[in-house]
């Protein structure tokens, strides 16, 4: 009799921290109850002990019903990718996780695939790249807007994407392709030529051309610097540009730039023309470096 | 790469391997990792076309030859395609050596947190449902193959075990039962079986001699500090480790865990006081990118001290003298390394790859006894001498003492020593009496050779056997003695003694 | 006559940083010229630049602070100690803020100007604060080269993971993992402390374009010309993909309150149930870089996040009084994996590879600090626990939250 009440004493204990967890399921789980009150439950889940993979695997079997409202199914996905944080458990059912996100990454509803897309995109799934790379060559399979798709792609710098990217910079079907292009071709140095060529065409949008300045400065500093000091001396420069190259030089150029008499000249004059940031950029830049 | 491949899908390429897999070398060929069919592809397209490689290398059956790619994805690869498909092709291997149980082991610990639904039934296929397999599965499959030949990873089988809710629950059934078993499972008389084949000893890569290639001593290099030097400027004068790597891989455990070993051999190098004699050398793969501040950085984040004899490098020209010299196992998509093995070397002082150490991690110790091997051999003068040359040398020492104390005293000795061999035309060769002082005169060289050998190992043994075994053919020779087995039998003894004992530096012992 | 004052116990400038723990200083007379007597009282009190940090005072290692304290010097120049700390709600808001003074009389004989270096809100800092720790990480990132490199690659492989995920060291690595970043950060601009995201509240300031930057339709973000952050690199592509699955003029929803998060339990066993909700949910609140694991440290957002963890952690060790590791309801002893007992060093700063431990150890050794010893180059998962030193006054570590007092 003694010898049973410890084990007893100890399965009541075990019930008791399980007992929330399976009300929250079974809230979770009920395709009767209102939408309001199984997201609410979510909240209560707990899953950061090991043994949660059966309610990690009833999470992947809302997310693979087409049938549940979309709002629970999102969820069941966030809660599910929290729980790749926490759960001890999430390694145990890493292979029905990812068979469901590639299952669920050609389904109807577009947020649920763009989300699905990017989870697998950032492990660099082969999957969701033969995809992603299927619907920038034919925007009929297409599952997310080609902007989306580059964004995604360029998660892996070894993708296949550079031939595409190339093309899409030269003929971009929206600014936001191009700007994405641009990103992903950011990883080529070979690409160089096209980031100073686009940095200083003073038609591109300054938005294209500071993703350039980005872009160029992470492959080439050196020529970075040499491109964005023409900038700041080119009278005939929009000022969103000369913010842009002014904040480069003071946070990224060697402090031998101070020795630049021409540029610093330049930079003092501008800080007191111009617009208010390009001001406030040229005294920032004449600050770490007193005259 | 030649148009016609270039232009050839992922699917017809596979068409091209289906239709090797009658001609396994030709099969094997396609895994080198500079072969065309990778040229400009993708990461993820190679891992398609490799995985199908090893699949179909297993329709024949894995090899020794085949058998290193299967274990640098086991080793060392994080792609759950490949470990599944190579855990897949080991099962083909004709031998259950317990050597291959590590490789598992580590596999298991490489993808345990990346267990993919995988398929195998047609190329370039991914599973979106459960209904198929993955690297763990296969893993535990070829484990349950090994048999007891996995009896020496039983502790890292419960170890796991006792962490076993990262496992699925058919991996923790497949775990219990390989626990089971092996518990119940004698163990493996190890030197009954067999060992691996040359290139994979105690789970890292041994050295393999490699043939001089051409030279490349103006090719322009820069290092971590900007400065701009040859080839032959960063090897004149000293052995050199050489390891290739670039900054945007995206394996842990090649390029990362390669420069933080070269970091490792900075430090024993000092210690057993070598620093001058002995420099590393870390070269990218992605000199465009990789310029001389990353390069320093990613050493100094590693571990490396990065200074003149310690140098990360790039070639700003361009990877192909580098590429030819060392026949380098990389492959790129525009710039970027698509697929590269591990690879480390010993340069000697002409910047000739000496040795190699492939596809499987190295271990620090073992490089640097390489590495003071061929300083030793730089300071002696000496070529390399590999086991087979030992042997050679030995050979001919006893076969020089055997002819002069078998070659017969008169013409009609002869005519009966060649009539008994009955080979076709040496019946006809006249009596060459000329002969027998041209026999005593090479064993009165190799005689010497051997004394000069045991000068410079300072070891005395082999040369005094030979020089007993020598005596004892002569008197033999000369009727005193009847004692040629016994002189033959001391002079091969020696010989072979003598062969392989270690050499030192002249000026200097280096320390073990 | 002068005298000179040392804060914690150093004259280096470097070390003019205190929290709300009290920092050990020191006073002596360095010029006894005019004084004739063997000692000479002096008063110390705390000035105030405005709106700048406040500052009290001890005596001894232990009783109440006061905003005065007299202390008697002898001339000859030996040091008598005193204890100083920030005054709980006052923070500074820039270097040298806050002065201590030592007086005769109402003579003025010497005076070191400190901050009362304080974790703070990211959705409150004033400009000058959030563009300070703007400009120190975007140096600390430096085109992907610098050391925020090894931050990403602590964080990025299961087996990186496995050293302060899904199991009990989960707060006590991250502390040690912020901290160890934070001193970075210090190293270019001694000013900077890490500011937390309160991801139950809403934070639009942080994702503005001067700050972390406001993402577009499909998720990249946007900064303004002048932010350095618009030159942000990590593995791969520039710039920083961060898409909000919720208005960012709200909190995002589904996240447990700070005061949900805090009746959780009063044993860690309990609390450490936060792993999943809030910390978990509030990372995937967003697509983009943070809401996978090995992804999330390159978005910057990240330490932010997980500030504020560390913050709801010290708020519950205060509130239950849960810093010492001898109180088994501290933290969660048993049979954990290595790097998840008391006594266990933590990866990567013991430079432990292989086995259960990753085969590369990036980073090295933590960061050391010029004010505090704590917790050491390789701290122990015990170390993370009294980090204001309120059971062992050596192990502070030199950090405290605006909303958390001693």
């Amino acid at each position: 009799m003694s010898k049973k009440r410890p084990a007893a004493k100890k399965s009541a204990k075990a019930a008791k921290k399980t007992a929330p967890r399976r009300q929250g399921m079974s809230v979770v789980m009920n395709k009767r109850g209102g939408v309001p009150e199984r997201l609410a439950a979510f909240t209560n889940l707990s899953l950061s002990k090991p043994g949660s993979d059966d309610a990690l695997e009833s999470l992947l079997e809302i997310l693979r019903d087409t049938e549940e409202p979309i709002d629970v199914r999102l969820r069941a996905l966030q809660t599910l990718g929290a729980a790749a944080f926490a759960s001890p458990s999430f390694p145990a059912i890493e292979r029905d996780y990812i068979a469901t996100l590639r299952q669920v990454a050609t389904d109807p509803d577009p947020e649920l695939r763009q989300q699905v897309l990017g989870i697998l995109a950032r492990e660099k799934d082969g999957f969701a790249q033969k995809k992603l790379l299927e619907g920038l060559r034919d925007p009929a399979k297409a599952l997310v807007p080609p902007e989306k798709a580059l964004q995604l792609l360029a998660y892996d710098i070894h993708a296949e994407a550079y031939p595409l990217a190339r093309e899409i910079v030269n003929h971009p079907p929206n600014a936001i392709a191009k700007r994405e292009a641009l990103r992903l071709l950011g990883a080529d140095p070979g690409a160089v030529p096209i980031f100073e060529r686009i940095l200083r065409d003073k038609t591109e949008t300054p938005e294209i051309r500071q993703v350039s300045a980005a872009a160029l400065h992470g492959l080439d500093p050196n020529r970075l610097q040499a491109q964005v000091r023409e900038i700041v001396l080119d009278p005939a420069e929009q000022d969103e540009m000369r913010e842009t190259s002014l904040t480069a030089i003071k946070q990224l150029a060697p402090a031998a730039v101070a020795q630049d008499k021409q540029l610093m000249d330049r930079v003092a004059q501008l800080s007191s023309e111009g617009s208010e940031p390009v001001k406030l950029s040229a005294r920032q830049l004449l600050g770490k470096y007193p005259r | 790469m030649s148009a016609g491949v270039a232009a050839r899908s992922e699917h017809d390429i596979a068409a091209m391997i289906d239709a090797s897999a009658a001609d396994p070398d030709r099969c094997a060929d396609l895994l080198r990792e500079d072969h065309e069919i990778y040229a400009q592809r993708g990461a993820a397209a190679v891992v398609r076309l490799r995985g199908w490689i090893l699949l179909t290398l297993a329709r024949t059956g894995i090899t020794d030859r085949t058998l290193v790619h299967v274990l640098e994805e086991l080793d060392a690869g994080l792609d759950p395609y490949l470990v599944a498909a190579a855990a897949h092709a080991l099962r083909t291997y004709p031998r259950r050596s317990p050597d291959l149980a590590p490789f598992l082991m580590r596999a298991i610990e490489n993808v345990t947190a990346h267990d993919e639904p995988i398929s195998f039934e047609q190329y370039g296929e991914y599973a979106t449902a459960d209904v198929s397999t993955s690297p763990l599965q296969e893993v535990f499959e070829t484990l349950a193959w090994l048999g007891p030949a996995a009896r020496a990873i039983l502790p890292q089988l419960e170890t796991l075990r006792r962490k076993s809710h990262a496992l699925s629950k058919a991996r923790r059934r497949d775990l219990d039962r390989l626990i089971a078993n092996l518990r119940n499972a004698t163990a493996v008389d190890e030197k009954a079986c067999c060992s691996p084949p040359f290139g994979i000893r105690d789970l890292w890569s041994s050295a393999r001699g490699r043939t001089t290639p051409p030279s490349i001593g103006d090719t322009r290099l820069e290092d971590h500090d900007g400065n701009s030097l040859t080839f032959d400027d960063l090897c004149r004068g000293h052995v050199t480790i050489a390891i290739f790597f670039y900054t945007r891989c995206d394996n842990p455990l090649k390029c990362s865990l390669s420069v933080t070993k070269l970091g490792r051999l900075q430090r024993l190098i000092e210690e057993r006081g070598l620093t001058g004699q002995i420099h590393t050398a870390a070269m990218t793969y992605d000199p465009a990118f990789d310029l001389p501040d990353r390069l320093r950085r990613y050493g100094q984040l590693r571990g490396m001290r990065p200074n003149a004899e310690n140098r990360l490098l790039r070639a700003p020209d361009g990877i192909d003298p580098l590429r030819r010299h060392f026949a380098l196992g990389v492959s790129f998509i525009e710039s970027l390394v698509n697929r590269h093995r591990i690879e480390a070397y010993i340069l000697d002082a002409e910047g000739r790859p000496v040795y190699a150490f492939e596809r499987l991690r190295w271990d620090e110790q073992a490089v640097l006894d390489r590495a003071v091997e061929v300083l030793n051999r730089r300071e002696t003068g000496e070529a390399p001498t590999t086991p087979a040359r030992s042997i050679v040398s030995s050979a001919m020492t006893v076969m020089a003492s055997l002819a002069w104390a078998l070659f017969p005293k008169c013409p009609m000795c002869w005519a009966a020593y060649v009539s008994a061999f009955g080979i076709a035309g040496l019946d006809r060769l006249p009596y060459l009496p000329w002969v027998q002082p041209v026999l005593a005169a090479a064993m009165i060289i190799t005689l010497g050779t051997t004394w000069l050998r045991a000068r410079e190992t300072g070891r005395l043994e082999g040369a005094c056997l030979v020089t007993v075994g020598v005596i004892l053919i002569v008197l033999t020779r000369f009727g005193t003695l009847d004692a040629a087995g016994w002189g033959l039998a001391l002079t091969l003894l020696g010989s072979v003694i003598g062969a392989f004992a270690p050499r030192i530096a002249h000026n200097r012992a280096v320390p073990a | 006559m002068r005298v000179e004052l040392q804060i914690n116990n150093t004259p280096d400038e470097k070390a003019r940083f205190i929290a709300w723990a009290p920092a050990p200083c020191r006073i002596r007379v360095s010029d006894p010229s005019g004084t004739s007597s063997p000692t000479v009282s002096v008063t110390i009190t705390g000035k105030s630049a405005a709106g700048g940090g406040a500052i009290v005072f001890r005596k001894a290692a232990s009783g109440t602070f006061a905003s005065t304290i007299s202390l008697t010097l002898p001339t000859d120049g030996t040091s008598v100690p005193f204890f100083v700390a920030g005054k709980f709600g006052s923070p500074s808001t820039t270097a040298g803020d806050v002065t201590v003074e030592a007086r005769t009389g109402t003579t003025l004989v010497g005076s070191v100007p400190l901050m009362v270096r304080i974790r703070k809100n990211a959705n409150t800092l004033t400009t000058a604060e959030r563009d300070r720790f703007v400009s120190a990480l975007a140096q600390l990132n430096n085109q992907g080269t610098g050391r925020y490199q090894d931050f990403c690659d602590m964080h990025a492989t299961q087996l990186s993971l496995d050293q302060g995920h899904g199991a009990p060291a989960f707060l006590p690595w991250h502390r040690a993992y912020l901290l160890d970043l934070e001193r970075e950060l210090q190293s270019f601009d001694p000013s900077v402390t890490l500011p937390y995201w309160r991801f139950d509240q809403a934070a639009a300031n942080i994702f503005s374009l001067d700050f972390l930057g406001a993402a577009d339709s499909i998720g990249t973000v946007q900064f303004s010309a002048g932010n350095p952050l618009r030159f942000w690199r990590t593995t791969g592509v520039p710039g920083i993909n961060r898409r909000p699955l919720f208005p960012t003029a709200s909190a995002p929803p589904g996240l447990r309150t700070e005061t949900q998060t805090l009746d959780l339990g009063n044993r860690y066993a309990l609390f450490r149930e936060m792993e999943f909700n809030p910390h978990g949910s509030a990372h995937t609140s967003f697509g983009g870089l943070i809401r996978n694991p090995a992804t999330a440290p390159r978005d910057p957002l990240f330490f932010l996040l997980h500030c504020n963890v560390d913050r709801l952690w010290a708020k519950w060790q205060k509130k239950n009084k849960r810093f010492d590791p001898a109180v088994a309801a501290s933290f969660e002893s048993g049979a954990n994996d290595p790097g998840h007992n008391l006594p266990d060093t933590m990866w990567p700063w013991n430079g432990v590879t292989g086995g259960t431990r990753p085969p590369t150890a990036p980073g090295g050794e933590l960061a050391s600090s010029p004010c505090v010893n704590a917790p050491g180059p390789s701290p122990r998962v015990r170390d993370s626990l009294d980090f204001q030193g309120a059971i062992d006054p050596a192990a502070v570590m030199g950090f405290g939250y605006d909303d958390t007092a001693f």
